[in-house]
């Protein structure tokens, strides 16, 4: 336990040392509070937190990914070609402890980050608006965590996955389309070939509703919006979520996620070679 | 009853197997239906006051990449308080052992142990005892020196206070609070040496210590290794530097192609050899007559003539035989030389054929 520890305190000091933890930090603020301010087009000056969140989702859905998948893309891979990990490995510690301190290391930094930049952010915005949804604000950052961890671990697998740093890059960018673009589209393509168009948003079958929570990035969406969802529904659309959808189900689902790449990390590393 | 686990040479696929010490079992992978045998280690034949006294045992080590072995059943015992050499061309096998015996790559078969400790069974507890320094240094680069050795030292539950006696003893006082990555490439390697001997390891491991080292650094490096000896560690190291090693390792074990060629002290290698010692013999004044009758000498391996110099290679039992015949035709002798063959010849003589 010492010894996954003192890994993740490394991790957190080596991405402190190297400003990532400052530069992601005021990325979130600023970009919490440009989109609170100018996000609205049918109203002037600062946004409640809903309507914020609102604006924030699409953007935390293709930032937190790409930022959680290059801080862990090289996490082993870039050890071992650097060669660092001979003398990691040459020390009294498992690779398992290894695994897990890269990822608390890491974890902790992505969760810092979103926490203190769209935290500071959220105290500007309850300065300037009324009848501040906190809570639904704090579900938003707790998922944005959830779904950097989730991406994290992906890259984590790469990281074990690959022989290469650059070989492993490549398998980020992919999985971030992958999830972004791809999937979301042959999921839509999939619907629309087997169904009437016009009533998707309401009526959607039961097999989509689960096909979607196959996507990562979907279920955190389902997340946020469950808790948020009255400020979502301001444009009057709102959508219709089968009843199973529930927080307990999005965040075991992004947990399984995490433990299931994190034991397939470990699987690869495991087997690996230095 | 032992349990062994192998990865079929072919198709890497996982076979397990049980039997007994000493039992043929044979093979055949459910994957690609490769075949093969296998002969369960006998009991280790080693008492236990020698076991006590050995530090780092490596028996019947095979490791396969891509179908090839890297290191091919290969056994040595490294004694407790010695110096051993390893030593073999590149791509002999020698960082495949070393990282074998630092459990970093999994090996095929084959037993390895640290202070009795099985590195397969209890990693975590052999490698308490080892301090590595690898051939490629590498640190974190955006720590400074003493952040990256106050990591080591809180891994290996050390006090953070020996880092700085280490940086200092190194001579890198005045980098200690640099980030290592704007480290010269000297400086990494005794930041490397310093790191290894954290938490003052009963066990080390050196592979190419005085790569990219200045002789300064070398002399530094070398003294720092005869301390230790001195201090009771047991070090294993593997140079190409092969003047190095003959200077201060007390057993040497040659590997070439994978298998061991030779293993024991420098003297025993060169008498397993046969390999004669050089005598020089300085001479007033070399008449035609002395080198007629040095020739004349039965037992005489070569003979080269050069100013008034004779330097012949033979048996030591020959080299009186040649003196008194050069006095015997006039010659005066002003100097003798006798060089033994250096552990360079020795090595040469053993990995013949790369």
């Amino acid at each position: 336990m010492n010894s996954i520890f003192t890994i993740s305190k490394k991790e957190l000091l080596d991405n402190v040392r190297n400003k990532w933890i400052i530069i992601l930090t005021i990325i979130f603020a600023s970009l919490t509070l440009v989109v609170s301010y100018f996000g609205s087009i049918f109203t002037e000056g600062w946004q409640d937190l809903g309507i914020t969140i609102q604006g924030m989702m699409s953007l935390v859905q293709l930032l937190i990914p790409i930022i959680a998948l290059m801080l862990g893309y090289s996490a082993i891979i870039g050890e071992i070609e650097k060669g660092s990990m001979n003398s990691l490995l040459s020390l009294p510690v498992t690779r398992l402890e290894i695994l897990l301190g890269k990822f608390i290391g890491l974890g902790s930094l992505l969760a810092i980050t979103i926490i203190i930049g769209f935290g500071l952010a959220g105290i500007v915005i309850g300065f300037n608006v009324s009848d501040v949804d906190y809570a639904g604000y704090i579900i938003f950052i707790f998922a944005t965590i959830l779904i950097g961890l989730v991406f994290l671990v992906l890259a984590l697998f790469l990281s074990t996955l690959f022989n290469k740093r650059s070989t492993a890059m490549g398998g980020a960018i992919f999985l971030w389309f992958f999830f972004n673009i791809i999937l979301p589209i042959v999921f839509v393509g999939i619907l629309a070939a087997s169904s009437d168009i016009i009533n998707i948003v309401n009526n959607a079958p039961d097999w989509y509703h689960i096909l979607n929570l196959f996507n990562p990035l979907q279920v955190y969406s389902f997340l946020v919006t469950l808790n948020v969802g009255a400020a979502l529904s301001l444009d009057n659309l709102s959508i219709a979520y089968p009843e199973y959808y529930s927080n307990i189900l999005m965040t075991i689902i992004l947990l399984f996620w995490i433990i299931c790449f994190m034991i397939l990390s470990y699987w690869r590393f495991n087997k690996r070679d230095i | 009853m032992i349990s062994k686990t192998i990865q079929c040479p072919n198709c890497r696929n996982i076979i397990k197997i049980n039997g007994d010490p000493g039992e043929k079992k044979l093979l055949l992978c459910s994957k690609c239906n490769q075949k093969g045998k296998y002969i369960f280690p006998s009991s280790d034949n080693i008492d236990d006051g020698e076991k006590k006294a050995i530090a780092i045992l490596v028996k019947n080590l095979i490791k396969n990449y891509n179908g090839t072995n890297a290191v091919n059943n290969i056994s040595f015992k490294v004694r407790k308080g010695e110096i051993f050499g390893f030593l073999g061309p590149n791509g002999a096998g020698k960082t495949t052992t070393i990282k074998s015996i630092l459990g970093l790559v999994n090996v095929d078969s084959g037993l390895i142990k640290i202070n009795d400790f099985d590195v397969a069974d209890s990693g975590k507890n052999a490698k308490k005892f080892i301090g590595y320094l690898p051939e490629r240094v590498a640190f974190y680069e955006n720590l400074s020196a003493f952040q990256n050795l106050c990591f080591i030292a809180e891994m290996k539950k050390t006090s953070k206070d020996e880092c700085k006696i280490l940086i200092k003893e190194f001579g890198l006082s005045n980098a200690i609070n640099k980030k290592v990555g704007a480290f010269s490439k000297g400086m990494v390697q005794r930041l490397g040496m310093a790191r290894s001997l954290i938490g003052n390891p009963p066990i080390l491991i050196l592979d190419e210590p005085s790569g990219g080292l200045d002789p300064r650094g070398v002399v530094l490096i070398r003294s720092k290794i005869r301390e230790m000896k001195k201090m009771g560690s047991t070090i294993l190291v593997s140079s190409h530097i092969l003047s190095e090693v003959q200077e201060i390792c007390d057993r040497v074990c040659i590997i070439n192609k994978g298998e061991i060629v030779a293993q024991d002290t420098v003297d025993g290698l060169r008498k397993t050899l046969n390999i004669k010692p050089k005598i020089t013999i300085e001479l007033e004044k070399l008449s035609e007559n002395i080198i007629k009758s040095v020739k004349e000498v039965k037992g005489i391996e070569k003979i080269d003539i050069r100013d008034n110099n004779i330097d012949v290679i033979c048996d030591s039992r020959i080299k009186a035989r040649v003196i008194i015949t050069i006095e015997k035709t006039g010659g005066k002798i002003i100097n003798i030389h006798t060089k033994d063959p250096s552990l360079e010849e020795v090595f040469m003589k053993f990995t013949e054929g790369d």
